[in-house]
């Protein structure tokens, strides 16, 4: 089958990418042949132990096995670092194939204490072999391609493991059970030779335990658990499995082992149970496991196993004695299909925010030496309470009970440290561009400079008003005095009087030096102030700001930059506004300045007209923005008017933002709901401003989510427009109009969350999905998983997602015509 | 404050000497010293403020009071010679686009002579 036509098949079963394909198709049969072989030993294990050493002797199994597995796990975590990774596999399938041969012939000679060295062997089999598989797939996928892909991979597990126990009950009758272990070699065979191939695989990334010189020994990696919080409870968790799992295996077993006496009947029935047991846990996790974590997430699926197992656990009290089978295999059958199943893949997805360096010695101690301590635990719990104690089956259940209340607790605590740490792997590259201007410019008193340096060109006395304002501000560095008197002297010389020009002129640190010593400032402020100035200036103001020839240009810029400075009267109001309506953008813009001064509510519909002019839009902006929340009404009913002019109703929102309040962000939302694409965008780049200016605002999720929708079904269009016309992708305008329009949208859409879920995370997502890398888009979509509601982050996937652009396309006219159908708004208010 | 007062023609030269601030008001003020002036008529005068050593805001508000008082009755009341501050504070104050600064005592009074 060719690999497009593979890809096509499997692609309907399981979200796969085509460069994906024959890795997983690899991972898939290597974890396939490893339990078909693991599910005839099993079953083998524990009819020949109950055979020759019975059920009371099997805390000494369990306990035998914790402890040697720790030697062995020492040994394999030494192989692991000092061999290359396709060896190690290599030498450790051989291992397996020669001893289980020698098993097989051992058998022969009837030795009793042989069952319990051939338990040992099969649980360092079962951990072995399933911890490689999954060192493999860290290896060859990040984190959000194993999201996907654990599911098909775990299938291919539980498939095996079904085969293998098949065989077993089918053949246990037939051909003995010690014979049956010569099945697994034949397939270990195989899985060599899966080996081969995974060696040659490009792009996987061979990620050793420790960085050169810096080998770790268990003990090293135990501290390295202990320091961090995150894998002390991962450990935590595995332990608490691990106990429950031990304590309801002995159950079990006891239960079989009391029911059934001839060894092959035994390991049929075990076989049946465990074929039963994975079909079962098979359709469970491909009907639930992926459903679960996407639409429940990861909180949910850590409760689901302790609540079934502790109802199992009560049940025992209640179960007449003649049907403690049926309960033996109902607990044990909870216990391992939710193993294999939901909890495998929980345990895999808890890895995943864990740095490689520390991951794969983590996961090996883990898997390894953690889970048969604490086997080897409770093994001392039942040697203690069953050996000893003579505690009944009922009585062990307290003790699964109090463990399961255990484990409840560490799982709890997991979920909200998993969401820590995948924040902590995000990187935010850069922080809202608005709120680092804000912070590091200021921009009046560019604005002021700026002014200054413009008006010595054009009158003395401007230029001496603007220096004014700048060194009052007493912001201005030696190096930004210098610049501003830099050819003063010139400049002065030009346009001055008769008097200056005969040595007379001033710079800013004359004017500086002035204003420190002599209280200059405060003269200017009580000399306007004075009637008889305003007495003085009246008539040639009236008589300037009533004359629009050009000639008077500049003394109708001095006039309007003098008012104010003025004590506000009915004069000083009567000329600012004659100046507000003046044609020339350089005199209005002097008297907004003044008119953000005087702050006066008549001048309010004269500014704002400025809005719609480009030329003094920014310095309307200011103004308005300078009367702060008392004009918020007025603004939103000019922003309300589709009468107005829509460059004048577009510089609106920005105004309201910068008023930072609660009130200005209720109209905006408001206004959003209205859906007026005219101003749409301006209304969300302000309410993100806002956003960001106050924290403290609380946004109405029902007032933003149904523009978050539409705008992300406006995504899912211009993705459906952008497959059709991709052929004609090269250089092609409108193919690069929609990209960008595309790029827009996914950034709208972000604003809007960020006003309705935690910000900064919000951010940070945004900011990995734009800088592209594989990484740095699993990981946004990781921490998007888990903030925002599964509806709303299963919206978002086709936009977001690494797809080729068909894919995507089909996604989103799947989700599109479902959004339509249903007309579903996301999340009411089922936010995290 | 000092005041002392030469003519030419018909122009008032009015020489300050001293300080015109707040804190040191004489028995007669400037502004009230130029009504006196001008209820003798004259109707051109000329500040001369070379020796005035200081000029606060209240100084600022009796050379304003005079100016209007001048224009009031039809007179002129110009100045010349002032300090660099003052300038500066009238440029600030935009008062160099309405009273007449010479710095030049010759040049205001040919101002005079040409109206």
């Amino acid at each position: 089958m060719s690999q497009n036509k593979t890809y096509s098949l499997l692609s309907r079963l399981v979200d796969i990418r085509p460069e994906e394909v024959t890795p997983s198709l690899l991972m898939f049969f290597y974890f396939f042949l490893i339990q078909v072989s693991a599910y005839i030993i099993e079953p083998v294990k524990i009819s020949l132990y109950l055979r020759w050493l019975t059920a009371d002797r099997l805390p000494y199994a369990y306990l035998l096995s914790a402890l040697l597995i720790g030697l062995a796990v020492a040994l394999n975590s030494e192989l692991l670092q000092r061999t290359r990774r396709a060896y190690y596999l290599a030498f450790s399938l051989l291992f397996f194939i020669s001893t289980l041969i020698l098993f097989w012939f051992l058998f022969r000679i009837h030795w009793p204490w042989l069952s319990l060295i051939y338990w040992f062997w099969s649980d360092l089999f079962m951990v072995t072999t399933t911890t490689q598989f999954w060192i493999m797939v860290n290896d060859l996928y990040h984190p959000h391609q194993a999201r996907r892909l654990i599911g098909f991979l775990v299938s291919g597990g539980l498939l095996g493991g079904v085969s293998g126990a098949l065989l077993a009950s089918r053949l246990a009758r037939h051909l003995g059970t010690e014979n049956l272990l010569l099945i697994c070699p034949v397939l270990l065979l195989f899985c060599l030779v899966i080996i081969f191939f995974y060696s040659r695989l490009p792009g996987k990334e061979e990620k050793q335990s420790a960085p050169s010189g810096a080998r770790s020994t268990p003990l090293t990696t135990w501290r390295e658990i202990r320091s961090s919080r995150y894998l002390s409870l991962l450990a935590a968790i595995v332990a608490m499995g691990m106990i429950i799992t031990t304590l309801v295996d002995f159950q079990f077993v006891s239960v079989v082992g009391s029911r059934f006496a001839e060894q092959d009947a035994r390991t049929s029935f075990l076989g049946s149970f465990l074929t039963v047991l994975l079909v079962f846990s098979y359709l469970l996790h491909v009907t639930m496991t992926t459903r679960i974590l996407r639409q429940s997430g990861l909180r949910l699926a850590l409760l689901i196993a302790p609540v079934f197992l502790l109802l199992g656990s009560l049940a025992i009290f209640f179960v007449p004695a003649i049907y403690m089978i049926y309960w033996a295999v109902i607990i044990k059958g909870t216990d391992k299909s939710l193993s294999y199943s939901l909890n495998q893949s929980v345990r895999e997805l808890l890895y995943v925010p864990v740095s490689p360096e520390i991951k794969y010695r983590a996961k090996v101690f883990i898997d390894m030496f953690v889970s048969k301590f604490a086997k080897g635990f409770s093994s001392i719990i039942l040697l203690v309470s069953f050996t000893l104690l003579h505690f009944s089956l009922k009585q062990i259940s307290l003790v699964t009970i109090a463990f399961i209340l255990l484990w409840f607790m560490f799982n709890l605590e997991i979920a909200r440290e998993y969401v820590n740490t995948v924040k902590k792997n995000l990187k935010i590259k850069w922080q809202d561009a608005n709120l680092v201007i804000s912070e590091n410019i200021d921009l009046d008193l560019t604005k002021l400079v700026f002014d200054t340096l413009e008006s010595k060109k054009r009158s003395s006395v401007l230029y001496a008003m603007n220096l004014m304002d700048l060194l009052k501000t007493e912001k201005l560095s030696p190096e930004l005095k210098k610049i501003i008197s830099y050819k003063a002297d010139e400049v002065l010389a030009r346009s001055m009087d008769s008097m200056l020009e005969s040595g007379g002129s001033f710079s800013a640190t004359d004017l500086d030096r002035a204003l420190e010593q002599e209280d200059l400032g405060q003269d200017i402020e009580q000399i306007m102030s004075l009637d008889v100035y305003r007495e003085v200036m009246k008539g040639y103001i009236d008589r300037i700001s009533a004359d629009r020839s050009s000639e008077t240009e500049t003394s109708r810029m001095e006039a309007a930059k003098a008012l104010g400075l003025m004590e506000p009267d009915p004069a000083v109001s009567r000329n600012l506004k004659r100046l507000l309506t003046d044609d020339s953008p350089d005199v209005a813009k002097y008297a907004l300045e003044s008119a953000a001064r005087l702050k006066q509510r008549e001048f309010v519909p004269l500014i704002i007209r400025h809005l719609g002019r480009a030329s003094t839009r920014e310095e309307a902006r200011r103004t308005l923005a300078s009367y702060g929340s008392r004009i918020i009404g007025t603004l939103k009913d000019y922003l309300s008017d589709k009468e107005e002019d829509l460059n004048l109703r577009k510089a609106i929102p920005d105004i309201l933002a910068q008023t930072g309040t609660q009130r200005a962000a209720d109209l905006l939302s408001l206004e959003l709901k209205k859906q007026d694409e005219d101003v749409e965008a301006e209304i969300i780049e302000a309410l993100h401003r806002l956003r960001s200016r106050n924290p403290r605002i609380v946004f109405q999720k029902e007032l933003i989510l149904p523009e978050v929708t539409r705008q992300i079904k406006q995504s899912y269009w211009l993705i459906i427009k952008l497959n059709e016309f991709k052929e004609k992708k090269e250089g092609w305008l409108p193919f690069q109009d929609l990209e960008a329009s595309l790029a827009m949208h996914l950034k709208r859409i972000f604003e809007l969350l960020s006003l309705i879920y935690p910000p900064d995370e919000i951010s940070r997502a945004y900011q990995n999905i734009c800088q592209g890398t594989r990484k740095s888009l699993d990981y946004s979509i990781e921490l998007l998983d888990n903030i925002l509601p599964k509806e709303l982050s299963l919206l978002l996937l086709p936009i977001i997602e690494d797809l080729p652009l068909e894919a995507r396309a089909k996604r989103c006219q799947k989700l599109l015509k479902q959004l339509e159908k249903s007309m579903l708004e996301p999340g009411p208010a089922t936010g995290r | 404050m000092k005041i002392t007062t030469r003519e030419i023609n018909d122009i008032l030269i009015v020489d300050i000497e001293g300080e015109i601030r707040r804190s040191d008001i004489t028995d007669l003020t400037l502004h009230q010293w130029i009504k006196q002036q001008l209820e003798r008529g004259k109707r051109k005068i000329l500040l001369n403020f070379e020796k005035v050593e200081f000029i606060d805001s209240f100084g600022v508000g009796e050379i304003l009071a005079s100016y209007i008082s001048t224009n009031n009755l039809g007179g002129k009341l110009k100045l010349v010679r002032i300090s660099r501050k003052l300038y500066l504070i009238f440029q600030v104050t935009m008062l160099t686009r309405v009273l007449e600064i010479f710095d030049d005592e010759q040049v205001a009074l040919e101002s005079f002579f040409k109206e």
